[in-house]
């Protein structure tokens, strides 16, 4: 073993009281069983967080944004007020021809109604997270169908679990422990031993090790793999003996499984959304669910990354009728993939002012969409300073969804949850839909509300 | 604010009004009788005045919405309008966004919605809808049908404390009242499976759908709610799903009603809802044939029981119902994208497109179904005008269904011209039927009627100190005749000349002029709380295990219900 | 200063068995594949992004030992990594998730995305995954976050030239800002 010092910290005990039931904020478990121990309005200890929560939680103070900031002539950010900080924003906004507001996910509904009301206000894009995650999910959904179940159901249900292009372990960690694998549910009184776990992963991945079963297809071979299995659903025998790097004979093997469970479910992730086939891989991994259907029991459920990008998604087609990279900017939504999701809105070099709120481009988006980002004013509302401040030039410090500020967040599964306040926020932040709020109202001191039409135009196709 | 409308002629059939020419008179938010001089005068001389549309059962608010939005654009692109000064952009057809739902109901004159189905365990996201939607008050329900704990109640006869259970879990959830979908089917379909017929058990809990909605009945009564059991059977839009039907709405026949004040309002015990699509005969799609007569018929010789007919409008729209098994059965007839979420020890839902043609005999068939039920049930006050929006249809074409329904010429021009399919004649008996509702008949279907089967006090009359809330149409009765004009019908009652919300003047013209915050309807049972903390004491180390949030995130906390309309229902009175 | 307890200095990775000190080939061709990892979550979350944490963490280039063992590289050696969207140095280490032999894994995050491909093939998302790219031994360094996001960016400094950027003082691991820090703001 390599020579880290695992270093043992005893149980913290010196507190003040535990705000218990709260709701972890970070990937889209939204595990909403972990205990907070409080001292002196700080997070000491925090009980049933995986390592990414509890890392969240116990946040590295050192870089937590605390004032506002906007950027000098000389290219270093320079603490300012409030006020001066929010109109420079709104001005920048107010004034702009083609604006884009990223993020959202890692923030509340609350929230994201006030900046939809912005956004429809002076005509903005409105695009978060899925636009590099589970775009293509959603893309095939809207092609092939979407049998889903709460993750509950899986706890209470599943004999099968299979994990495709999703290594749970490092980035859902207690996905395994809490939903899916482990717990003993209602028909799975065994847990772990009732249930047959499958990895479908191209690299020996953590939670392959922890699978029954590892199937290791070739980079970019989900495809083929996928069709091969719908063609043995189908009757069909296959002619080539090894497709995508498998043997047919696993991959006979493996259906036969599969059609025997009582109830089966995929967990699928960005394995199999970021690879060449993009949506066709999840149009496909859809079709395959559905086809199990005939023979038995079986769901689907991608696995989101952020605690509130689904949130986000659900938001904006209750308000709008459209998921994400929705463009508001004729005073009417607008949803063309290619045409009006962020990176291709970047590379094709369109906004002149970005705002991401609750979300890191830098860290996450390609260098060539990031170019565009070193051209034009950005604005950036979190609460960490992060890839993305080192392109910013109007910084605004927001509150801690789900520590700092309450507020309202949708599961993976579409389980909304009401995210408690444990402690306040420090005196110089404020909470994200008041900075939304003020933006809101400053830009429409600043400027009238374009795009308005005179007279309401029914559209004739529904009629 | 005061206000009267003037010289209009008013049907108001709660209180016997029929095409009487008077004035409305309203106050600030509700109905009066009386106003000063400075009140202001709206002049409707000779037009229809009613009280604003009561729609008993559409799905406008919930989970299953936002995945049929989520995975039909093309339907959010159908709709999509421009912003103006006073309304957001809208989306949709069949699955109209939030904001654009509240604005096409106000266009038609109607006020109140009923959520027809809200699974608990998500009825946070239905009240973000609501709270979204503008111009309404709505009332969800949320299911019991297939709940676990409903089923092990109902399987050990438990009245008491399902009752218990039931008013815990509307005040946990802000429901209205009690909905069961598909009883034990939807659990079924937790294992790919299905019920057929009334006495058909549950996998594993072993219960049968009698047991669990009589128990279902039994609480309903026991808790002297304001509404009936709303129930949508077993076996819906299977050919020879009419015994199932007649075999629910028998069982309910010996339960008594309360007789409670907060319950006197209704007649019914059993609500059976979109009746058409339970009303079918024969054996399979090739030899189906109509069930409306005989549902038709015991409904007349019944009086314990009402529904609404779920009417097909012959439009492409989106199915999505709690029926999930249904949901699958249509995606393997029609291979269109379906999309599915079971909920945990609750309930599940489905959805598919369906084309809905004219050309298509089944299609013409449930058509035809929908209108015969209509105009067999001889009481308007047993029946009302719904499309189970969107199954059946969009809500947005109740105004051609009241033009089919008042003119027999339209409807057997349909017939003769072969816009529908010969299925009309041949396997139903719409030819034979030239009833012709008339605007009292629509006014009951459509307000009076859906009011008083809600159980609601304050509204679908214009009785003094109900609200304000009324519909006038561009329409002089006294010299119109319906059934040589079905189109003036239809765009009439698509954009009435006034809609008025709780004194507010929404629509004007068919233009939306403003716009106010929805309320949310629930009911509030007071005097069993030992009861329910005992129950949830013993539901608790169940719930600890088996569902997947906390004890403590499960309800539905006060601020997601900001304009609520709490129905206070005494267990003793 | 309050550090997280969850901190960790270097990613746990296992050892090299064959330490070899030159490598049979200069340039490997493998596929490149980015995504997350444990230890790059838990930093990026907790918003220790431009400590060496988080260079070690989302930094490194995971590779399988037997393309190691081609390329002479041992644990924690830098490597140079192209593709035809950029180039960027990074730490080299062992894969907990081999065999993988001729692709290499490198966590999400600025390094992965200085040279992955933003084309998106109008489907929304960029292609973070299975890209062509060459590997090679390098003596050039792993930069801090702030550093490399001003090299690759430049977008507050007038300076294009990419070898005099990568050179310039370092902008350290803590935030560069005019203003009152965190302990007057307690």
């Amino acid at each position: 073993m390599g020579g880290i010092r695992m270093s043992y910290e005893p149980p913290i005990t010196d507190y003040d009281h535990i705000v218990e039931d709260c709701t972890c904020a970070f990937c889209g478990c939204n595990c909403d069983d972990l205990d907070y121990l409080v001292k002196d309005n700080k997070v000491v200890a925090v009980r049933h967080a995986c390592r990414l929560g509890a890392s969240k939680i116990m946040e590295d103070i050192d870089q937590r944004l605390l004032v506002p900031m906007i950027r000098g002539d000389d290219g270093e950010l320079e603490e300012t007020d409030w006020d001066t900080a929010l109109d420079k924003a709104a001005e920048l906004i107010a004034h702009s021809i083609r604006p884009v507001f990223y993020g959202w996910s890692e923030t509340s509904t609350e929230c994201m109604k006030e900046g939809l009301e912005l956004g429809e206000y002076i005509g903005a894009v409105l695009d978060n997270q899925a636009t590099i995650c589970h775009g293509p999910s959603l893309q095939a959904m809207q092609n092939a169908g979407y049998p889903i179940q709460t993750l509950g159901e899986v706890t209470n249900r599943a004999d099968m679990i299979v994990y495709s292009g999703s290594n749970a372990m490092n980035s859902h960690p207690r996905h395994m422990a809490r939903y899916a694998v482990f717990p003993r549910g209602y028909f799975r009184k065994r847990g772990r031993f009732d249930r047959t776990v499958v990895t479908m992963d191209p690299k020996f991945s953590d939670t392959a090790k922890m699978s029954d079963k590892w199937i290791g297809f070739e980079q970019n071979g989900d495809y083929g793999f996928y069709n091969a299995i719908r063609a043995v659903l189908k009757g069909k025998k296959l002619h080539a003996d090894v497709i995508s790097g498998i043997p047919k004979e696993d991959i006979y093997e493996l259906v036969e499984q599969m059609k025997s469970a009582e109830f089966g479910v995929l967990f699928f992730g960005l394995g199999l959304t970021h690879t060449l086939s993009k949506q066709r891989n999840i149009d496909i991994a859809i079709k395959m669910v559905m086809d199990l259907n005939k023979d038995s029991k079986w769901g689907l459920t991608p696995m989101r990354g952020h605690f509130n990008v689904n949130g986000f998604n659900i938001f904006m087609a209750f308000e709008t009728g459209f998921a994400f990279g929705v463009d508001l900017s004729r005073g009417y939504a607008r949803y063309m993939l290619g045409e009006t999701n962020t990176i291709d809105l970047l590379t094709r070099k369109e906004p002149d002012v970005f705002m991401v709120i609750a979300a890191d481009p830098g860290a996450h988006f390609p260098n060539g969409a990031n170019q565009h980002l070193a051209n034009i004013p950005v604005i950036q509302c979190d609460i960490h300073w992060g890839p993305s401040t080192e392109l910013a030039d109007v910084v605004l410090p927001g509150s801690f969804i789900a520590v700092e500020c309450a507020g309202t967040s949708y599961r993976m599964d579409g389980v909304p949850i009401y995210m408690r306040k444990a402690i306040d926020k420090p005196a110089t932040c404020r909470d994200d839909e008041w900075i939304m709020r003020e933006l809101k109202e400053r830009v429409m001191k600043l400027r009238e509300e374009p795009n308005v039409a005179p007279k309401y135009v029914p559209n004739p196709a529904a009629e | 604010m005061e206000y009267i409308l003037k010289n209009g002629i008013v049907y108001d059939p709660a209180n016997g009004v029929n095409g009487e020419k008077k004035d409305v008179m309203f106050k600030d938010d509700i109905i009066v009788d009386s106003v000063s001089d400075n009140a202001k005068v709206i002049d409707v001389t000779d037009k229809i005045v009613m009280p604003a549309g009561v729609d008993p059962h559409a799905h406008v608010a919930g989970p299953k919405l936002v995945v049929g939005r989520l995975y039909r654009p093309e339907d959010s692109r159908r709709g999509v309008t421009q912003k103006t000064a006073i309304e957001r952009g809208e989306s949709g057809f069949s699955i109209p966004s939030c904001p654009t739902t509240g604005y096409r109901y106000s266009r038609m004159g109607y006020g109140t919605v009923c959520e027809a189905a809200m699974p608990p365990l998500e009825a946070k996201h239905t009240h973000e809808e609501i709270n979204t939607i503008p111009n309404l008050d709505i009332a969800p329900l949320p299911l019991f049908g297939n709940n676990w704990m409903v089923m092990e109640y109902a399987r050990e006869n438990r009245i008491d404390d399902l009752a218990a259970f039931c008013a815990a879990w509307m005040k946990i959830s802000k429901g209205y009242g009690i909905k069961i979908v598909n009883p034990c089917g939807s659990e079924a379909w937790g294992w790919g499976m299905n019920v057929h017929g009334y006495d058909d058990s549950a996998p594993y809990f072993d219960v049968t759908s009698r047991q669990v909605v009589t128990a279902l009945a039994k609480a309903n009564e026991k808790l002297n709610l304001p509404h009936s059991i709303h129930i949508h059977p077993n076996d819906l839009g299977h050919p020879g799903n009419t015994g199932t039907t007649l075999e629910t709405l028998k069982s309910i026949k010996d339960i008594k009603k309360s007789t409670a004040p907060t319950a006197s309002k209704r007649d019914q015990t059993v609500h059976c809802t979109h009746m058409q699509f339970h009303s079918y005969t024969g054996t399979n799609w090739k030899d189906a044939g109509s069930g409306a007569p005989e549902v038709a018929k015991f409904l007349n010789h019944n009086k314990y029981v009402t529904g609404d007919v779920g009417q097909v409008t012959l439009d492409e729209t989106t199915t999505m119902t709690a029926d999930a098994p249904m949901e699958y059965d249509l995606y393997r007839l029609s291979g269109l994208k379906w999309a599915n979420k079971d909920i945990e020890c609750e309930t599940a839902a489905g959805l598919i497109p369906c084309i809905y043609s004219p050309k298509n005999p089944v299609n013409t068939l449930q058509w035809a179904v929908g209108l015969e039920l209509f105009l067999s049930i001889d009481d308007p006050w047993q029946v009302c005008l719904t499309t189970d929006h969107p199954n059946a249809g969009p809500f947005i074409r109740y105004p051609r269904i009241i033009s089919w329904l008042m003119s027999s010429p339209r409807r057997m021009e349909m017939i003769e011209n072969r816009e529908v399919h010969k299925w009309a004649e041949k396997r139903t008996t719409l030819a034979t039927l030239d009833r012709e509702y008339d605007f009292n008949d629509i006014a009951t279907i459509t307000r009076a009627a859906p009011a008083r089967i809600d159980g609601y006090t304050d509204r679908g009359e214009l009785t003094p100190g109900c609200k304000a809330d009324i519909a006038v149409y561009d329409i002089k009765p006294n010299e119109f005749d319906p059934s040589k004009n079905p189109e003036e019908v239809e765009k009439a009652f698509s954009r009435a000349l006034y809609t008025i919300k709780d004194g507010q003047i929404v629509v004007k013209d068919g233009e939306i002029v403003s716009t106010k915050p929805s309320h949310t309807i629930w009911t509030n049972v007071t005097g069993l709380e030992d009861e329910e903390a005992r129950i949830i004491e013993e539901i608790m180390p169940f719930f600890r295990q088996y569902y997947s949030v906390k004890w403590n995130n499960y309800k539905v906390h006060d601020h997601f219900v900001p304009n609520p309309i709490r129905v206070d229902v005494p267990i003793r009175q | 200063m309050f550090y997280a307890n969850t901190y960790l200095d270097k990613p746990v990775v296992d050892d090299l068995e064959q330490i070899p000190s030159e490598g049979s080939e200069k340039i490997l061709h493998c596929m490149l594949n980015t995504g997350s990892d444990i230890y790059q979550g838990a930093c990026k979350k907790r918003g220790s992004t431009l400590k060496e944490e988080y260079k070690n963490a989302s930094g490194t280039c995971y590779m399988d030992p037997r393309d190691m063992v081609k390329l002479g590289v041992n644990n924690w050696d830098t490597v140079l990594v192209k593709t035809n969207f950029g180039e960027v140095v990074l730490n080299a280490a062992k894969s907990r998730d081999a065999p993988h032999e001729g692709t290499v894994f490198v966590c999400k995050g600025p390094w992965a995305n200085t040279i992955t491909s933003h084309e998106t093939y109008c489907c929304s998302d960029p292609t973070y995954k299975g890209i062509k790219c060459t590997v090679e031994k390098t003596d050039r360094k792993v930069l801090l976050m702030a550093d490399l996001m001003r090299l690759v960016y430049k977008k507050y400094v007038d300076e294009t030239d990419d070898k005099v950027v990568e050179n310039m003082e370092s902008l350290g691991e803590m935030p560069v800002y005019r203003g009152r820090k965190w302990e007057e703001l307690e």
